[in-house]
């Protein structure tokens, strides 16, 4: 699959056009010498056309462009082979550069990415802490390989910062920012029913949104993306919010396809009035399940909570809410648990997603949790996990990496729902090379235009090899099903056709939010999960956790002085800025 | 010149004799080894067999209905066992008889749409596996002057080779990415087919129409099927292409 070939690579998830002041693919960060001053600065590679095109913006001189030679498949071919290992090879291959985080002190800094042992590693140099390094990915292959993934990012269609300093100081979204918001988070409370050790987040326990700052944020969320497909509910726990309830009803309106509440889901097991009213508000839970024993709880969570989860669980099944998995997944503490909560998601019709999130050691919690920066869970050790645990029931080659994010931030896989009511993956009979437009960044298979013809297309393929395809006639029979329903001979509302999406397929995620160790600007560019704020701006979320949320070591953490930090100090309390009083 | 259909495969319905016969020997003219299917014309389909073997092809012939679903795969996999897959069809089956719709039955209309669209549906689905996997194909359907414009020919039939009209191009739409193309050949009238029934009185006025004045012949539409089916007819898509002489 090359990074910015053909229609099917466009992000078909976003309603959003492609960037019609700008149209390119961007491909990856390198630094260069601004042309004027010949100062170096980290510069953008893109692919416009069938050029590559290296884009800097120098502090002093402004912004520059430069044609790299060659074509731009030329030039893909010849990056991804910078980090071809030779067979027996048994040093250090340098793959790149990039710009990552001094992890004592948080200055930005260059960082190389190495490529040791089959592991990717960044090494930087900080001149105040000295020299540190971090893996990055436990798989040199898959991590230089996911590049080729690279897919022209659209744009908002509205922006919310002016480009003055760079990235990550001007967030966001600026006119800088290589995609728009796909997911937005909004963190309702900062209030919680729990002090979770692998907290990425910093809650003051001082306040909830108010109704119309939230109706306001909403707004404006539509305001620049048009319509959202879904928008997530966040905190601090949101159903510790007085009036979640009330949130939700404003967030469901036509242009939302869904509205999920993350929670920790003790709420839900002990208030069942308040799930099935849950329930009746059409929201979607999102339920942190990182484990089911009560070792695992009292680690990441802080105390036991098998019997929480398990009631959680019980009114989720009963009420048949559709729910979204949430697994932090952290080396040496639940790793062994994860491929039971796929055979748990994988049983029950009203689980839609599954999302693995390797821990991210940042926040008032996570940035003091137990790590070693050098051996922890990435990416591709969850797949693996995936793999050995279910038997092989899902394998590695069924993840690939999304291309409308940085192709390093997530992975994923579509199941497709037999007659027989088990689930298949898509890439046992879909070849992704030829259907990227698949990979994409929504929980369920949507019911556009360009997902009809995809899906006739894979009908096609399979049609023709059913022989050689597992439970071939299986599969065409699923997806003349899909087609079916998906596509009637009739108008249906964004909400029903989400509905209808959901019972054809289900996917499993796997993000991995950046800390000080493995912080990527070049990841953060192309970010698509951002944080709305109460002053209009919305929020990479890396960059917000990391810069301008705070805590990124842990409690005390320094916000850099060019950090826009959302918190203000007020008779002598710190609260949230998007909180109004 | 190399021949129009070297290294192809043709499976033409309806191939024994008339217009059938006719592609059929043409295409093997070509270089195509052709199968044909019949149901009642045991001897035409010697003949017929034996005219397209004499062009030094593999010919096959198959007594089996269109409206046969497995008859029709058992052909086509014994033409992929033999000589490779099936990459032409020509859906050239059809029947038709003169009755007024005042006076027409049921079972009348059945039979002609059925032989006439439902055969074509069951022969493409039958050859459109092979095609796809090879991302190669041509499927020429043979319509009528009478399912393009108005005329005095039997409404179910009229119906029936309209309904082909829309088949190809719908068809053509949907598999075209496939590089199979699908095109409807649609002939006026022709010596010895349907003009074999009419009325003096109505041939005449036929032929008053006509700018060449005559009618048409078997071969004459033969040779367009032959090219469309071949490699240098490429670019010709969801097109119905009339031999008519021009009326």
């Amino acid at each position: 699959m090359r990074a910015h070939e053909g229609s099917a690579m466009d992000c078909v998830s976003c309603i959003t056009p492609t960037r019609q002041d700008r149209p390119h693919t961007f491909f990856h960060h390198e630094r260069a010498a601004c042309p004027t001053c010949r100062e170096t600065h980290e510069g953008r590679v893109v692919l416009r056309g069938d050029s590559p095109v290296r884009l800097l913006l120098c502090p002093t001189c402004g912004p520059s462009e430069e044609i790299l030679p060659g074509t731009a498949n030329a030039y893909v071919d010849g990056f991804l082979a910078r980090g071809e290992v030779p067979e027996g090879f048994e040093g250090e291959i340098e793959f790149k550069e990039t710009t990552s985080t001094c992890p004592s002190c948080l200055t930005l800094l260059p960082a190389k990415v190495v490529i040791r042992e089959g592991r990717v590693y960044f090494k930087k140099n900080c001149a105040a802490c000295g020299p540190s390094e971090a893996l990055v990915s436990e798989d040199a292959k898959y991590y230089v390989r996911a590049y080729a993934f690279a897919r022209a990012g659209t744009e908002p269609l509205k922006f919310a910062t002016k480009v003055e300093h760079g990235c990550p100081t001007d967030c966001g979204t600026c006119n800088d920012h290589e995609q728009h918001t796909c997911l937005p988070i909004i963190e309702v409370t900062d209030h919680c029913n729990l002090e979770c050790p692998i907290c990425i987040v910093d809650n003051q326990y001082s306040n909830h949104i108010d109704l119309d700052t939230f109706a306001r944020m909403i707004d404006t969320l539509v305001v620049n993306e048009g319509q959202c497909e879904s928008v997530a509910l966040s905190g601090g726990e949101p159903t510790s919010h007085p009036q979640i309830l009330e949130l939700v009803r404003i967030a469901c309106r036509p242009e939302i396809g869904r509205v999920v509440v993350i929670t920790n889901g003790i709420r839900l097991g002990k208030d069942r009035a308040f799930a099935k009213a849950l329930k009746e508000s059409g929201a979607y839970v999102g339920l942190q399940l990182d484990g089911f024993t009560a070792d695992t709880h009292e680690k990441i969570r802080g105390r036991d909570l098998v019997k929480e989860k398990e009631a959680a669980l019980a009114v989720l099944r009963e009420l048949q809410i559709p729910t979204q998995i949430i697994f932090v997944a952290t080396r040496g503490v639940n790793d062994d648990q994860i491929g039971k909560v796929v055979e748990l998601f994988l049983s029950e019709d009203h689980f839609l997603s599954l999302n693995f999130q390797p821990a991210a050691y940042t926040g008032h919690g996570g940035g003091l949790f137990g790590h070693d920066a050098m051996d922890r869970l990435t990416i591709p050790g969850v797949v693996r996990r995936v793999d050995e645990q279910t038997g092989g029931k899902l394998k590695v080659e069924d993840f690939f990496p999304l291309p409308c994010s940085h192709p390093q931030c997530v992975s994923l896989t579509y199941l497709l729902r037999l007659e027989d009511g088990t689930f298949l993956p898509f890439s046992r009979f879909v070849d992704f090379t030829k259907h990227g437009s698949l990979l994409r960044s929504s929980a369920t298979l949507p019911a556009t235009p360009e997902m009809e013809q995809t899906l006739q297309d894979v009908l096609y393929d399979v049609y023709a090899r059913q022989d050689e395809i597992e439970r071939g006639p299986e599969i065409l029979a699923a997806l003349k099903r899909t087609l079916k329903v998906m596509f009637p001979d009739r108008p249906m509302t964004q909400k029903e056709s989400l509905l209808i999406g959901e019972q054809q397929a289900k996917s499993i995620f796997l993000h991995h939010y950046m800390d000080r160790h493995d912080f990527d600007l070049e990841r953060l560019r192309k970010c698509c999960h951002h944080y709305p704020q109460t002053d209009g701006r919305i929020m990479p979320a890396c960059g917000f956790n990391m810069f301008h949320r705070g805590a990124a070591k842990g409690p005390g953490t320094q916000t850099p002085s060019w950090g826009k930090k959302p918190w203000v100090k007020e008779n002598g309390t710190t609260r949230l800025s998007i909180v109004s009083s | 010149m190399t021949k129009l259909c070297e290294g192809h495969i043709a499976l033409v319905t309806g191939g024994a004799k008339g217009l059938g016969r006719a592609i059929a020997v043409t295409l093997a003219r070509e270089g195509a080894h052709v199968g044909f299917n019949w149901t009642k014309s045991e001897v035409e389909a010697k003949e017929t067999l034996a005219e397209i073997e004499a062009h030094g092809v593999r010919g096959f012939s198959f007594r089996t209905s269109v409206l046969d679903k497995q008859g029709l795969a058992a052909a086509v996999k014994e033409m992929e066992g033999a000589v490779g897959t099936v990459d032409i069809l020509v859906n050239n089956a059809g029947v038709s008889d003169v009755v007024p719709l005042a006076l027409m039955d049921e079972d009348d209309w059945d039979r002609v749409m059925d032989t006439n669209v439902k055969g074509t549906f069951l022969a493409t689905q039958a050859v459109l596996r092979g095609m796809v996997k090879l991302r190669r194909g041509r499927i020429l359907n043979i319509g009528s002057l009478a399912g393009v414009k108005m005329m005095q020919a039997p409404v179910h039939y009229s119906t029936a080779k309209a309904a082909i009209k829309g088949f190809t191009e719908s068809l053509a739409k949907e598999i075209g990415r496939y590089g199979i193309t699908v095109n409807n050949l649609a002939p006026g009238v022709l010596e010895g087919g349907v003009s074999v029934n009419l009325p003096k009185g109505r041939l005449d006025e036929y032929l008053r129409h006509t700018a060449l004045g005559r009618l048409g012949t078997f071969q004459e539409v033969a040779e367009m099927a032959a090219f469309l089916v071949s490699d240098r007819s490429s670019y010709v898509n969801g097109a119905t292409i009339l031999v008519d002489g021009a009326v």
